[in-house]
């Protein structure tokens, strides 16, 4: 019997404040292999909210495939790519820009929060009464979405071969 | 008891540090973290909707779990196109990257 891991407000508040939070640094750091951290630290807090929400096999996933392998190819790119030039001046956002993009991110993040608080009294306050147990992810993947998942496979293989093709180094 | 607006609220909020992220950055690496960040929103409003969905589904999760594969798979050839870019251009700046401009 799995018992559905509720939490309370204020672990909830405390996770959310360092996603949010990794987040924002992961862009504004300055120097970009903290950056990376900071990602990685913001995907680890995804991985915590997946646990709240009765879904541990995807907090696994999130923590195997993105902190151990994106933000690890990540910081391979970085040194692979560093050079004081580049860090120094793809830092500085272009003038009125910075402002743009910090309306335009304000007007969306409101946006879609006063949709979500208008829709409020029909949206659910807590999570629904019954199991998602992890071993019935794998049967309606077997069941009901099997070409979606033939389908990755061979996006998997293209894309690989793909970025293996892109990154050799030719003679 | 969290209700499903704040994890509503969340997933707007790493939307608009994404969408900042976009419109701002010229680093090509700091463009990727802020795709990988908007998948992330997008995966957590998919994962809060199944969870509060009366009776559950597990579609919803289903649908994080291609997503987290088909995101790995965008890093990774998007880390392979900034080297690509970096070899030809020496810099990783897109404001630069404007050789195919007629």
């Amino acid at each position: 019997m799995v018992q559905l891991v509720v939490p309370s407000d204020l672990v909830f508040v405390l996770l959310a404040a360092v996603t949010i939070i990794a987040a924002i640094l992961a862009l504004q750091a300055k120097e970009l292999i903290y950056g990376a951290i900071a990602l990685g630290l913001s995907f680890i807090g995804i991985a915590g909210f997946f646990v709240f929400l009765d879904a541990p096999y995807l907090a696994m996933l999130q923590i195997a495939v993105y902190v151990g392998a994106v933000v690890v190819l990540i910081l391979f790119t970085i040194m692979l790519v560093r050079r004081e030039e580049t860090e120094a001046i793809a830092e500085l956002p272009e003038r009125g820009q910075g402002a743009i993009g910090l309306w335009l991110a304000g007007l969306l993040a409101v946006a879609i929060s006063g949709v979500a608080a208008l829709a409020g009294p029909n949206l659910p306050s807590a999570p629904q009464p019954g199991e998602l147990p992890v071993a019935s992810l794998g049967l309606v993947i077997e069941a009901e979405y099997p070409v979606p998942l033939l389908i990755l496979a061979l996006l998997i293989s293209a894309a690989l071969l793909g970025a293996l093709v892109l990154a050799k180094v030719e003679k | 008891m969290v209700s499903l607006i704040s994890y509503l609220i969340v997933s707007a909020a790493l939307l608009g540090i994404g969408v900042y992220g976009l419109t701002v950055k010229r680093n090509a690496i700091r463009i990727l973290f802020s795709v990988e960040i908007i998948v992330n929103a997008a995966n957590l409003n998919f994962a809060a909707f199944t969870r509060y969905l009366n009776p559950p589904q597990v579609a919803g999760q289903v649908i994080v779990f291609y997503s987290i594969a088909a995101a790995a798979m965008e890093a990774a050839v998007g880390l392979a196109l900034i080297l690509v870019a970096f070899r030809l251009n020496q810099s990783i700046d897109v404001r630069k990257l404007n050789k195919l401009k007629g």
